[in-house]
Order: C-alpha cells, then sequence, then structure tokens
C-alpha cells in the first residue's frame, strides 16, 4: 500500500530528469542518462531555473549538508568501483541511493533488498521451472534478478541493507564487481553475460547494524566507501523537515504548510539529543536510540494529520510531543526519561528566555510518561 | 586597472592586493614587476624591520623565516601591567612578499616596508582586538580579513564550496596560473572591496586597521612626492627629461583588504594633510624597547591549520605546487598525484593494505573531481577527497582515519628554513653560545650528546646543571634530564649526580629568539620568566612547584620573591590537592637543602604547609571516587612526614586525630577508610583484629556497604599489604566476598580488584594464589590452568586499543 502511495523517484521527478536532459551538454560516461553534471545538479539543485517545453522548471536542492560527498559518489559510479553509503539510520543513505539511480539509469527499482533470508537466487537469477523442464536450460528459462539486470541493461543496481544477508551471500558480488562478467553454468558456452557499460552497484549498510555480517575485505576492497553523516546545523535539518513535510502533504493532498517554528523547534530537540549538548551548553544524557532526521519529519508529519484531520488544520503541540514519546520510546523505555530530562533543563530554561512556542512546549511535558 | 592612481604632476602609483603565502599572488606579483617595472616596490610589514630586508633576500637564507618582533613596555605606555609584547611574520618560499623583496634585489629597484612599526600598531589597537588578541603567538598576518565576513559565507553557499579557502583555490590559485595579471588582479580587487563592505567598520577600528592604513598611505605620499616630478629640483629638469616622460613609478604591496582602504586615501585628495600624520610623532612607542630579528620558522608553525597563522593552509602541498609553477603545465594536477603516492606510501608502510590500484582510484576520484566542479586542474581538496573516498576502508571514524592523518601532516609540510650567516641574533644567542663553550659543551654535533654531573660536589657542574635547567624553563627543546633527583615529583632523592642529554637543532635558536624579549641572557630571560609565571600563580602547590625550580635553576635573585608568595599563598589556599603539592614539593627540597646550599628556612614552609593540611583532612572524608589516588597519596604523604622527627610530635597528634575524626563520618568513603586502618595498623595504633572488624562491617552490612568492600581493600593494600600474609584472616574474608557477590557485580567491582591488587609483587600475588587455593582444598598447580581465550576477544582488544589510540591522538 505504501508502494502505491510513494512513486518511484525517476517518477516524482520526472519532469525535473526530463528538463535536465534536454539542456545537457556535458558529456555522458556510456550508458548514462545524464552527464555528472546534471547528476549533481538533479541533487544539490541549480540556482538557474531550466527551460523547458516553455516552461521554467526550478530543480530543487534534495540532499542537504555535504555537497563534497554527493560529487565523490558521482565520480565513484563513474569509475570501476562500487558505491557503499555507510551510516546511522535517517541520514537519507537509501534517499542519496535512490535519487543516484533515477539520474543516472533512469530507474531507481533495480533493487536487491538485504535481510538474513536474502540467497544469491534473489541477486543473480533464477528460473522458471515450467520453462526449464519443458525446454531445458536457456535464456528464456532464466528470471533475471537486480543483478543480472543491472549488467544487462548497463544499469545501476541497488543493494539495500547489505551487511544484513550473511557473508558468503554478500561474498557471490566479488567475481560480478572485479571481473563485470557473470558465468551462468547451466547455460554452457552462452553462460557468460558481459556487463554493459553504465552497470554498477551502490550499496548501503547501517552502522548501528554493525557485526551483524561485516563485510569480508576482499568486498569491502571493490568499493568506495562514504561514511553519511546526520545533518551538522539546525538551520538545515529545520529547512529538510520543511521541505519533505511540504512534500508529503503534497502528495497525499494535505492542504496545509509546515510551520516555521515548529520545525525549528523539533530540528533543535533532535540535534541536541543526538549531539548531547544544548544550544545554551547544558550537557544532556543521550538517548541510546538514534534521534534521526528521518524520524524528525516523521514525527512532525504524523503531527500535522492529526492536525488537519482532527485540529481545524492547526499544528497542536501537545500531539506533537506525543508523537516525539511515540518516537524516542519505540526502542527503549530509558531513552524518555532522558527525553523528560531534556525537557526539565533545555527546554524549561528555553522556555524561559525565549518564551512563545517554547513555553508551550514545556507546558507539554505533562505527556512525557 | 582600478588600482593604478596617476597624478599628472607626481608619481604613478600602482595597488597590488595580495594574499599571503599565495603561490598564484606569487606569480602575478612577479610578471606584473617585469612587466611594469617599478622604480620602488613598497610592502605591507612594520617599518622597523627594515633593517632585516637584506638578510631576508640574502641567497643563503632559506624561507620558512618569520620576523619576530618584540616589545616590552617599560614605560606601561600599553598597560599597567608593563608586560612584555611579541608577534611573527611568518614567510614561506612562495610568499608574494617575499617574492616582491627579491625581485627588488634582483632588479635594483628600491624598496621598503611601509607599516607602522610593530610598538605603535599594539598602540593603535583596542585591549584584545589585533595584535593585542591573548594568544599564545599572535601573527602579523591579517588575512582572516579576507575570510570572516558575512559575504564570503553566503558565496561559499551560492558557488558550493565548503568554505573560504576552496573558494580562494578555485577561483584564485589554480585560475591564477593562466590569467593575465591585470584580469586576475582586478578580480581580487572586486573580491577584496566586498570582504571590506561587509565587515563593520567598528572592528577596522578596534583592530587598528585604519590607523595603520593612514600610516601607509602617508608613506606612498612621502615616496611620491620625493620622487615625483614636483619634488625634483628645477635645475636638474633637464638631465631628468627622460625621467620626466618616464614617470616615477611606485609599486604598493598589502594585503587584499587593505588595498581599498588605501586607494581611498590615495584618491582624496588631501595628500599633504595625510603625510603630516608622519611628523606627528605623539603616541610613539620607544624604539628602544622594540626589537626584530629573523628566525628560522617551521612548515608546521606557517601552516594555518595549526591555529595561530592566518596564511593559507597546506604550506606543504603548496609548496610542491610552487615548485612546479613554470617547470610544467600542470602544477596542481602534478602536486596532487605526487601526494597520492607519497601518502599511500606511508599508508602501505603503517598497514599494508593499500593496493597501486587503490592509487589508481584515488587519483580517477581526483581529477574526476576537478572536473566535474569546473576545476582546470585538481586542487586542495579533490586530493583531500580522493584520499577519504579510495584510501579509507569501511566506515569513517578515529579508528580508520589514518590515511587522513598521514595526508594531512604531508600537505603541512616538514622542516624548518635557515638564515644566512650575516643575520644579526638578539644577545640571548650570543649568550647561549658562550656558556655552551665555557661548559664544553659540543653543540655542532648532530647526535645527542650525554654528560654527568656531581652537582653537590663540584661547583662548575652545578652551574652548568643550573643552565640546563634555565633551558628547560626556557622551553627550548636543547636539554632533557634522563637522571637525578626530582624536586617536583619528589623522586630519587638519593642520587648525588644528573645525567642529561641535550642536542643542539634548528629549534633551539628558534625558541631562544622566542624568549628574547625577557632578557639578554639565559639567565635574565629565566628570572624575567618566573616573574611572569608568579604574577599569575594563585594555587600553593603550583606556587610551591615553581619554588623548586628556581632552587634548580639557581636563581638566587628570585628566591625570595617566590618564597614569600609561596607563604602568603599557603594561607591563602584552601585547596587540599594544591596544598598536598605544596608539601610534595617542598619536602623534598627541605630535605635537600643542605646539599644544595641554601640558606633559605624551607622547613618553615614545611611546618605551616603541613599544618594546613592536616586542618583540611577532615573535610576530605567524602571524596568523589575519581580523587581517591591523590586523596590516598597525601594521607600516606602526611604519615611519613610527621612521623620523621621530634619537630614533628605536635603535627603527629594533630593528624591521628584528623583520621579519627574521618573515620567517624558516616559519609567516607570507603576506599579511603581502608587507607586509614592500614596507617592505624602500621602505625600500631590498631591491631589486625580491629582491621578485621572494620572489614566485616562492610562485608556485613547492606548489599550497598557490601559492594564497597573491594574499595576499602584496595586502600588498605595500599597502605598495608603485610595484612593479608598475617593470620591469613583477610584473605578468608576476601574470599567469603568472592562468594557474596553476583557475576555482574563481580565484573563491575573488577577494576576496583585489579587496583587492589597492583600494590603486590608478582612474588606476592603468586602467594596470595597458593593461600587462596589452600582455602578451598585445591594445590598451587590447579589454578594454573585456564580455558582457553577465543581470538575473537584478542581481535576485539585490538579493535579497542586502535579506537582508544585513535582518541587520545585527537585529543
Ligand atoms: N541530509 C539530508 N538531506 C535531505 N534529507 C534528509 C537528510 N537526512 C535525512 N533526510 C530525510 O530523512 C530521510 C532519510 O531516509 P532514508 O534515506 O531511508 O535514510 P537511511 O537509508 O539512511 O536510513 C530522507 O528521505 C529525507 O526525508
Ligand atoms: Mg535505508
Amino acid at each position: 500500500m505504501q508502494e502505491s502511495i510513494k512513486p518511484p523517484v525517476e517518477v516524482k521527478y520526472k519532469e525535473e530528469l526530463d528538463a535536465l536532459k534536454s539542456n545537457d551538454t556535458g558529456r555522458c560516461p556510456e550508458n548514462w542518462r545524464l552527464s555528472p553534471k546534471a547528476v549533481r545538479a538533479f541533487i544539490l539543485g541549480s540556482t538557474q531555473p531550466i527551460e523547458y517545453n516553455g516552461k521554467e522548471v526550478r530543480v530543487e536542492k534534495k540532499y542537504y549538508g555535504n555537497d563534497a560527498l554527493v560529487e565523490r559518489c558521482i565520480v565513484t559510479l563513474a569509475g570501476n568501483r562500487g558505491l557503499m553509503l555507510v551510516g546511522e539510520p535517517g541520514t537519507a543513505k537509501t534517499m542519496l541511493s535512490e535519487l543516484l539511480s533515477a539520474a543516472i539509469s533512469g530507474v531507481s527499482t533495480n533493487t536487491i533488498q538485504g535481510t538474513a533470508g536474502t540467497t544469491e537466487d534473489m541477486i543473480k537469477y533464477s528460473w522458471n521451472y515450467a520453462l526449464l523442464l519443458a525446454k531445458g536450460p536457456s535464456r528464456e528459462a532464466l528470471v533475471p534478478a537486480p543483478l543480472y539486470i543491472g549488467m544487462e541493461k548497463g544499469i545501476l543496481t541497488r543493494f539495500e541493507e547489505i551487511t544484513r544477508t550473511p557473508a558468503e551471500i554478500q561474498d557471490s558480488l566479488i567475481s560480478v564487481m572485479s571481473d563485470k562478467i557473470l558465468n551462468v553454468p547451466e547455460l554452457g558456452e552462452q553462460g557468460f553475460l558481459f556487463a554493459r557499460p553504465g552497470f554498477n552497484v551502490i550499496g548501503t549498510a547501517n552502522t548501528r547494524d554493525k557485526g551483524v555480517n561485516e563485510m569480508s575485505s576482499a568486498l569491502k576492497r571493490r568499493f568506495n566507501f562514504e561514511t553519511v553523516m546526520p545533518v551538522r546545523e539546525v538551520a538545515v535539518e529545520k529547512q529538510i523537515i520543511l521541505n519533505e513535510v511540504n512534500k508529503l502533504a503534497k502528495e497525499s493532498n494535505v492542504h496545509m504548510k509546515a510551520d516555521e517554528d515548529v520545525a525549528e523547534l523539533l530540528a533543535s530537540t533532535y540535534h541536541e539529543l543526538r549531539e548531547g549538548v544544548s544550544s545554551y551548553g547544558h550537557r544532556i544524557d543521550k538517548p541510546a536510540a538514534v534521534m534521526s532526521t528521518a524520524e524528525a519529519v516523521s514525527v512532525y508529519y504524523q503531527t500535522m494529520l492529526t492536525g488537519y484531520y482532527y485540529g481545524e488544520k492547526r499544528m497542536s503541540v501537545d500531539c506533537l510531543v506525543q508523537n516525539l514519546v511515540g518516537a524516542v520510546s519505540k526502542e527503549n523505555k530509558e531513552d524518555l526519561g532522558k527525553v523528560r530530562e531534556y525537557f526539565n533543563t533545555v527546554v524549561k530554561d528555553k522556555s524561559g528566555k525565549e518564551g512563545g512556542l517554547w513555553k508551550q512546549y514545556y507546558d507539554a511535558r505533562k505527556w512525557l510518561k | 586597472m582600478e588600482t593604478i592612481l596617476r597624478r599628472e604632476e607626481m608619481a604613478e602609483i600602482m595597488l597590488l592586493p595580495i594574499r599571503h603565502h599565495s603561490p598564484a599572488c606569487s606569480l602575478q606579483i612577479k610578471k606584473m614587476i617585469e612587466s611594469w617595472k617599478p622604480s620602488s616596490i613598497l610592502v605591507e610589514g612594520p617599518e622597523n624591520a627594515n633593517s632585516l630586508r637584506e638578510i631576508m633576500v640574502h641567497e643563503e637564507t632559506r624561507a620558512p623565516f618569520a620576523i619576530y618582533y618584540s616589545y616590552h613596555d617599560r614605560e606601561g605606555k600599553l598597560s599597567k601591567e608593563k608586560a612584555y609584547y611579541k608577534c611573527y611574520y611568518p614567510f614561506l618560499e612562495y610568499s608574494p612578499e617575499l617574492t616582491a623583496l627579491r625581485e627588488a634585489k634582483k632588479r635594483g629597484m628600491e624598496a621598503a616596508f611601509i607599516d607602522l612599526p610593530y610598538g605603535d600598531i599594539l598602540a593603535a589597537s583596542r585591549e584584545g582586538k589585533g595584535l593585542l588578541k591573548d594568544e599564545e603567538k599572535n601573527s602579523y598576518n591579517d588575512d582572516y580579513l579576507l575570510s570572516r565576513n558575512t559575504y564570503i559565507k553566503r558565496l561559499c553557499e551560492k558557488t558550493g564550496l565548503r568554505n573560504f579557502d576552496e573558494f580562494w583555490e578555485k577561483y584564485f590559485e589554480i585560475n591564477g596560473l593562466y590569467e593575465e595579471g591585470d584580469v586576475w588582479f582586478s578580480h581580487l580587487f572586486t573580491y577584496c572591496s566586498l570582504a571590506r563592505e561587509n565587515t563593520p567598520p567598528e572592528s577596522m577600528e578596534e583592530d587598528g586597521c585604519l590607523k595603520r592604513e593612514a600610516h601607509m598611505a602617508a608613506k606612498i605620499i612621502q615616496c611620491a612626492m620625493a620622487h615625483g616630478a614636483k619634488g625634483r629640483a628645477e635645475e636638474r629638469w633637464e638631465e631628468d627629461l627622460m625621467a620626466w616622460m618616464d614617470p616615477y613609478r611606485i609599486l604598493v604591496i598589502t594585503g587584499g583588504f587593505h588595498t581599498p582602504g588605501i586607494r581611498e586615501r590615495l584618491a582624496d585628495g588631501r595628500w599633504e594633510e595625510t603625510k603630516r600624520l608622519l611628523d606627528n610623532p605623539s603616541a610613539r612607542i620607544p624604539k628602544e624597547d622594540q626589537s626584530v630579528y629573523l628566525m628560522p620558522y617551521s612548515m608546521e608553525a606557517a601552516d594555518a591549520l595549526n591555529g595561530y597563522a592566518s596564511g593559507m593552509p597546506f604550506a606543504g602541498f603548496y609548496q610542491k605546487v610552487w615548485e612546479g609553477i613554470g617547470e610544467m603545465d600542470a602544477p596542481y594536477e602534478k602536486a596532487v598525484l605526487d601526494m597520492l603516492v607519497s601518502a599511500g606510501k606511508e599508508v602501505r608502510k603503517k598497514e599494508g593494505y593499500l593496493s597501486t590500484y587503490d592509487e589508481i582510484c584515488a587519483w580517477q576520484m581526483a581529477k574526476g573531481l576537478g572536473e566535474l566542479r569546473s576545476k582546470p586542474q585538481p586542487g586542495a581538496y579533490e586530493l583531500l577527497d580522493a584520499v577519504l573516498s579510495s584510501y579509507i576502508k569501511g566506515e569513517y571514524n578515529i579508528a580508520s582515519a589514518m590515511p587522513m592523518l598521514v595526508l594531512k601532516k604531508q600537505m603541512t609540510g616538514r622542516g624548518m628554513g635557515s638564515l644566512c650567516p650575516l643575520a644579526d641574533v638578539p644577545p640571548i644567542l650570543h649568550d647561549f653560545e658562550m656558556r655552551c663553550k665555557a661548559f664544553g659543551l659540543k653543540v655542532r654535533s648532530t647526535s645527542e650528546m650525554e654528560t654527568v654531573l656531581s652537582i653537590f660536589s663540584s661547583r662548575k657542574h652545578r652551574n652548568e646543571s643550573m643552565f640546563f635547567h634555565q633551558m628547560v624553563f626556557l622551553g627550548t627543546p636543547f636539554a632533557r634530564r634522563v637522571k637525578g633527583p626530582n624536586l617536583q615529583q619528589g623522586k630519587d632523592k638519593n642520587l648525588i649526580r644528573e645525567t642529561w642529554k641535550y642536542k643542539w637543532s634548528a629549534e633551539v635558536p628558534a625558541a631562544l629568539i622566542d624568549v628574547s624579549v625577557h632578557g639578554a641572557t639565559i639567565e635574565e630571560a629565566a628570572a624575567s620568566l618566573v616573574g611572569e609565571r608568579l604574577k599569575g600563580e594563585t594555587g600553593a602547590g603550583r606556587a610551591a612547584v615553581l619554588l623548586t625550580q628556581v632552587f634548580e635553576m639557581g636563581l638566587s635573585g628570585q628566591l625570595e620573591a617566590v618564597y614569600e608568595r609561596v607563604q602568603e599563598l599557603i594561607v591563602q589556599d584552601t585547596d587540599f590537592y594544591s596544598m598536598a603539592e605544596a608539601v610534595k614539593a617542598l619536602t623534598m627540597m627541605e630535605e635537600l637543602s643542605g646539599l644544595y646550599g641554601s640558606a633559605l628556612e624551607i622547613s618553615r614552609l614545611l611546618l605551616e604547609s603541613v599544618r594546613k593540611l592536616i586542618g583540611l583532612l577532615p573535610s576530605m572524608a567524602g571524596i568523589k571516587e575519581e580523587n581517591l589516588p591523590s586523596c590516598m597519596d597525601a594521607v600516606k604523604m602526611l604519615y611519613q612526614i610527621t612521623g620523621k622527627g621530634s619537630d614533628m610530635e605536635q603535627e603527629k597528634e594533630a593528624y591521628f586525630g584528623a583520621l579519627d575524626e574521618m573515620c567517624r563520618d558516616e559519609g567516607i568513603h570507603a576506599g579511603l577508610h581502608g587507607c586509614i586502618w592500614g596507617i592505624l595498623y602500621g602505625s600500631g595504633r590498631e591491631t589486625a583484629i580491629e582491621v578485621e572488624k572494620a572489614c566485616l562491617g562492610y562485608l556485613t552490612g547492606t548489599r550497598g556497604q557490601l559492594l564497597q568492600t573491594a574499595v576499602f581493600f584496595r586502600g588498605l593494600f595500599y597502605t598495608a599489604k603485610d595484612l593479608i600474609f598475617i593470620g591469613g584472616k583477610i584473605l578468608e574474608m576476601l574470599d567469603d566476598f568472592f562468594g557474596k557477590v553476583e557475576e555482574n557485580e563481580f565484573m563491575e567491582l573488577l577494576p576496583q580488584l585489579r587496583m587492589a591488587f597492583t600494590y603486590f609483587t608478582p612474588g606476592e600475588t603468586d602467594k596470595i594464589a597458593k593461600m587462596a587455593a589452600g582455602l578451598h582444598g585445591k594445590g598451587r598447580e590447579d589454578i594454573l590452568y585456564r580455558k582457553e581465550i577465543l581470538p575473537e576477544w584478542y581481535a576485539y582488544g585490538r579493535e579497542l586499543d586502535a579506537y582508544a589510540r585513535g582518541h587520545m591522538h585527537k585529543a
């Protein structure tokens, strides 16, 4: 159900992608839909709107906080190594991987989802047994999986949460990535698939999963790693919340605009709890759970939906705090105590000094049970 | 160009903006001098350094070096403190100012520094601003003016560059290799004007910026009027006809931020008025209290990333670029490639995992990024990005960051410059050489020398030791004591000789020049620094340590003042640990003062501080865990001191009274409690039975108390470890204790228990183990075998170690 609501990136940003393509003068690596500079513009935004079909198309900035990282990702993908995005949950690894795939290959859906149950079939290929029995091993009977598809078409294959799959399954990538050849022994002489240019792999791995199935060093050598960090500045985090929430609202026909002040409040809360220190200099115990920007977006959006449907289109601070409680106490009950402590020190002081929304926020601490 | 000012009756003046330490600026300046052929080159820099220009451009002088300016405010013109001031003006091989001075020499042009003298800049600055900033090292470079404004912040956001330095490299450094001089300088001038417009005028006033610009403008006018047509005598008119057609040209080179300011002043037409600034000596700082010297400087210190300098970062990287300019088409590419390879080599040596293929990938990354970012060649930031993405495997964190550290070191560069033999040095360096000669020290050797000094029997040796101690105190990297009585740590008091190692290096004169403002001889500088140190001292402990240093340095003139200050502070100071430090420092001094031949009454100081410390003792019962070791130290030390002689009889009673009081305190820390019981037992005031009873109190107490037993043992063994071998009761209790705690509790207490057993020698622990085995009816052999330890545990331990090391490295 979620899938049908959320269209793939290449559909969602079709107009931007088309506009960039029509104006792209840069040189493209073979089989890339866009030049590296246009890919960069797609993810980091362009300063000037683009003329397309008699319209001015704005290319908005989609990933915030580290332009250099995005540039490195693009250059890596044009080279011989895969790209591995590692970091805490909610740092936009998946988002980046989708944006890159959509811009470079035109599709973001050629994806392997890593789980403990992922098998080699789900990565490379499997067989249509009816055809296999009827006609024997042939290309027709072969059901390609994302890696095979990527190689055959010369597009990117995404591998989500790679460290959740067993190490020996991960390692089946090694030979493909180093030789760019996939051998299907059942097909005999015809069984060699040579990767077309444009093929590469983007993996994502969650550092909180570390140790589950640590990647082998042989596999690590096939990738350039990029460590994606949470955003550093409250102002940027606030901007992300506003953008994302407004986008979500638009997609679901919720006619309400995100409120700057509330976004700032929430961004500060997440930022300070994550860093363990407030803007006033209080030292705070950090919750064990990840205080991710993605989580902040979702807390905000839930609150907005409640306000839209049940609350005369207004954001309620009480509701915000309730959703915050739900989010932080999901994993671990002790974290709630830390948030309460945060309210009793930081929010209290801010309510005294800044008043307004901070005061309402402090008054809503009764929900921190 | 906007920066050329023409006045038909005067000389022609060209103002060129620069950024310190910029290779592109250097290149452009060189070209401009070639084509414009100025008659005179005026350079930003305090004018009292004009005497040094000769040496700076001497062919045997090698950068990096710095001009060292100092001022001793003897007359209290800047503040009541009559303080010492110093600052540095560092030059690299490719500093534009140096290039200009060298070109001037080569072409026989006149040259001069035109800024206010150092002392007057200080006088023009507001407290805590500009060169009066309260920093360890102040740099004359003021490029921060170009990078710290609201305008550049927005500019970086717009251009997608991470900071001013990347912006600068892209638009000015790399482009600077290709662009025509007048285009390049006018872009730079525009940038500087915008930077200036976005800087609040108050801050320009506060850091003396405006006064300096006025002075520089006046100097330019002075030069123009002296040489311009109007300045010439009528009768020489004919001879100078050629010159008349070909006007006198003045090239002015200043930090870009100042160029628009100076330009404005020169354009306002009030030349006479501006020039009169030079006649007004009112705020003048006495010349004789200021001095300037050249000193060798290190790449590390010149690198802006090291905090104090404000030129460009990555001095070593740009040095490479500079060497490539003119030699090859793409000096940046070459420098990036070289550094990828040399960093790769070092990483491989350290960890061994890096392959040639990694280097190829890194090189492709650097080039690809250069293209993507529309830079004509990859630069410092592409180099950093390339190593980050291709040399680091796995998550980037402190444990995996080694390749970045290696790279950054190489980008900073290493090594020091040197001065030609003609360079004048401050008197303190002459003194140093004389003293070395007098003591027969081999300072020309490149290897470390060793000398053993019988400080108590040979006057000459004692003098030599004093000299070494003074050098150490001055912070010079010349000598270190490897053996000998250590008054500060209260160690090795039975040694009667000191062993010193010493070695001369280029850093020694640099360090001496650095303290030359404090005096003309080593001894004088040390004495003056003692005075400075004393002013800031508020704790008895640190002051007492200083007293021991003065003692070792043999600065008899300072002894009394420091002695008095210690005495004062003993009365004022109420910090227990500071007092304990004082007692520790004074104890050994008192014992050795006979040997050192001192007439000071150290015993009086010691007595006073012991009394004070005993008085503070009872309030220490409920200390925090982290203070336990230092507190136990103090308790044990007091026991030893008060037990020493009949003159401490009274203090001894007070001491045991204090211990008594502490034991009666409900909130006493269990470790301290154990420590005190050990002393009571050792002094014969309590029997072993009583100690066991106290111990039992913890063992049979509430759960919380029971768990305290571990730290109680730690304290007890610290002062009376032999208790464990007597009667065996204590060991039984320990055994009993282990039986009572749960496994997870045990793990938590383990650190304390470990500490408790560090006081035993290996032989003793063996014996204890045997006794313990006996309690369970086992022999010594039965406990020697253990389950194997899994290799993963070791691996984990190693990882943990690396992580911790990385952390410490960062800190
Ligand atoms: N730096 C960022 N820039 C833009 N959006 C971000 C950023 N960090 C987090 N987000 C938001 O959070 C979401 C992160 O989700 P996701 O990509 O699933 O994270 P991950 O895969 O790292 O767990 C994004 O969809 C985006 O809405
Ligand atoms: Mg994800």
